[in-house]
């Protein structure tokens, strides 16, 4: 027989190390004289995305195309430190990094174009430096030569600090994060009850971001972690047997495939963090947390089961379907 | 790492040469999809490979009368698309539509997964519920034909001789009107080693009762086999609802060292059922 459940995971999260953890980052950018924009930073984007968000803001406070924006990262020989891509931190603590020293040069910048346009409030855009006036207005690009004729300072690093305060050593009271994600995900399953097997029909994900810098890059985070919490679920498993590795591959461990992939409906929640960049925090991690939790209340829900051993894989479903029915005819 | 020389013939008649000289130290490889592995494991240790798949006679599916010939470095890929095998024989499209993924069905034949002679193959259960037939070739004994359900003695290891080379899978179309089924149960819905397949062949006469039957697990013992205590007790008679629980009974009481039994046995009572129905409501081949 194939039964249905639903099933609800909550989650809060710490963005950063927390516990005055030491946290901190930094990023360097340089206006050259031909107008190019070149932004250092030691943060290492794995694939979550952070390159493109970190042109974003730039290219956002400058009013370039962030395409336009040289990015050098993760070289320890180049780029200022920017503490690690972990703790879904990189978002709230480097982003802040890039937008200070975005602001920081656009400061200088600004006062050299006043100077040469005559005019104060300034928009950088599409660009260019614009007054009230059409026939006041220069480009980036001859706004950034006139200031290396001039001889400013248009190269600027700018220091994040998110390090916390600990908590109370004696209560364990306090404020332990810079900021905090929060998510909801339901996740609907059917159970074969006859082999055991759990298959995940569809997961809704609800997290509160802040702010998505990069709408479709923070779908991709929570489909990602979606996978991750569905195989921490259901079938991935280290097994040793006498002290050695018996799951020592990917044919062995077994992650979920494109072939096992549910309905996921993400939606994003803005709630500005008064502190992040844009108001944005993280969700790298957050996106998987809510996951297993969901899927076990609704096999839960499905079978009047609790499963409390990872992973719920046909043999583990099975067994506890089998007692179940064992306990019910001995009552 | 180890070192081992490679041979590449272009015919059988070369490749037969290289095997009857080489014999005990050479490993044939076709698709690599199970050797390879086996060689980084150092589960084996040739002294030299022989590659199959630049040998032209050895690929492709033909037609010889009501006779389907199947070369043996048919790719998966290959069986799933061939117009021939989908009308005549559709089981082996769903049992070769279950191996691994895009890739490994690309790359794997379905001679390899007859010689490979894994418990946990899937083609290969199917071909002997299709009572297919081996075409092996030696220098030593020239061309001889096995049943398919005679090639793997034990796991891992086939009936031929270090020096044969399977050259044809010869499988009877089915006649119209034969239903068939195929299931597989893994962890998850691609790249997984199944907990067990079963494939099942059968015809009814014009009163509904079985005229043919033949049901094949893998995964589930040692050697894929028909197993026959159930078959008989369906042959012959109408697939009531009591008689398919007897014969389900049956399928489960004959298996013998099962892995996991007490997974897999109860399981494979529910799967057996499920996979007898689905054949019985089929609507067969044309
Ligand atoms: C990721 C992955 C997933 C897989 N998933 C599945 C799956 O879902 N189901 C499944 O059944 N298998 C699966 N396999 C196993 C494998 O792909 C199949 O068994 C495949 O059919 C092997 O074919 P091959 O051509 O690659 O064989 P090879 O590795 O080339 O050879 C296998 C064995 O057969 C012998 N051999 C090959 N051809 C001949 C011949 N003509 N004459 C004599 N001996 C021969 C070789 O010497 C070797 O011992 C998987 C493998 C991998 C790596």
């Amino acid at each position: 027989m194939k039964k249905r459940g639903l099933g609800v995971g909550c989650m809060f999260y710490g963005i950063g190390f927390g516990f005055s953890r030491q946290d901190i980052s930094a990023a360097t950018i340089e206006i050259c004289e031909d107008g190019s924009v070149i932004v250092r930073s030691g943060e290492v984007d794995y694939g979550q995305g952070s390159d493109t968000i970190f042109c974003q803001m730039v290219g956002e406070e400058l009013g370039i195309p962030y395409d336009s924006i040289q990015l050098i990262t993760a070289d320890t020989f180049t780029t200022p430190n920017a503490g690690p891509t972990t703790a879904s931190r990189v978002t709230y603590v480097t982003g802040n990094a890039m937008v200070k020293a975005a602001r920081a040069v656009k400061e200088t910048m600004q006062s050299v174009a006043e100077d040469i346009l005559g005019e104060g409030d300034l928009v950088f855009m599409d660009g260019e430096i614009r007054s009230e006036y059409p026939d006041k207005r220069i480009s980036f690009r001859d706004l950034a030569k006139t200031c290396h004729a001039r001889g400013v300072q248009i190269v600027e690093t700018a220091w994040q600090d998110i390090t916390t305060k600990d908590v109370d050593p004696e209560t364990g009271q306090g404020d332990a994060y810079a900021t905090y994600g929060w998510a909801s995900q339901l996740a609907e399953v059917e159970v074969d009850t006859e082999t055991g097997r759990v298959e995940v029909l569809r997961i809704i994900a609800a997290h509160d971001v802040g702010k998505a810098i990069n709408p479709s890059n923070v779908e991709g985070q929570i489909e990602g972690g979606v996978l991750q919490g569905m195989g921490y679920a259901l079938t991935e498993e280290i097994v040793q047997e006498g002290g050695y590795l018996k799951t020592g591959s990917l044919g062995d461990y077994m992650m979920p495939t494109s072939m096992d992939t549910p309905r996921i409906d993400s939606h994003i929640v803005e709630v500005a963090d008064p502190d992040g960049p844009y108001g944005a925090k993280g969700v790298g991690e957050p996106a998987l947390i809510p996951t297993a939790p969901a899927i076990l209340n609704a096999i839960c829900d499905a079978l009047d089961i609790r499963v409390t051993e990872l992973p719920a894989n046909p043999e583990n479903i099975k067994r506890l379907i089998l007692e179940k029915g064992k306990e019910e005819e001995a009552s | 790492m180890q070192n081992y020389q490679f041979h590449g013939p272009r015919t059988v008649g070369e490749a037969l040469n290289i095997l009857s000289e080489r014999g005990d130290g050479c490993r044939i490889i076709a698709g690599g999809t199970d050797l390879i592995p086996a060689l980084r494991n150092e589960d084996i240790l040739p002294d030299s490979v022989l590659n199959i798949l630049e040998i032209d006679e050895l690929t492709g599916i033909s037609e010889e009368g009501d006779t389907i010939r199947i070369g043996p470095t048919t790719t998966f890929t290959e069986i799933i698309q061939s117009q021939v095998i989908k009308r005549s024989l559709p089981l082996l499209v769903e049992a070769a539509s279950s191996v691994g993924g895009p890739t490994i069905r690309n790359r794997g034949t379905i001679g390899g997964n007859i010689c490979n002679g894994s418990p946990a193959a899937d083609v290969l259960p199917a071909v002997v519920a299709l009572d297919g037939e081996l075409e092996l070739q030696s220098k030593a004994l020239g061309t001889r034909i096995i049943p398919a359900a005679e090639a793997v003695e034990a796991p891992y290891q086939t009936r031929f001789n270090r020096d044969e080379l399977l050259t044809g899978i010869l499988i009877k179309k089915l006649p119209s009107e034969t239903r068939y089924a195929f299931e597989k149960l893994a962890s998850r819905n691609a790249m997984a080693r199944a907990y067990m397949n079963i494939s099942i062949v059968l015809k009814l006469d014009e009163k509904g009762a079985f005229s043919d039957l033949r049901i094949v697990p893998g995964t589930l013992e040692a050697v894929a086999r028909r197993m026959s205590a159930a078959e008989k007790i369906l042959m012959g008679r109408q697939p009531e609802d009591s008689l398919v629980e007897e014969a389900a009974d049956a399928f489960v009481g004959d298996l013998a060292g099962v892995w996991i039994p007490d997974y897999k046995l109860p399981v494979a009572r529910s799967v057996f059922k499920r996979v007898l129905k689905r054949a019985l409501n089929g609507s067969g081949v044309e």
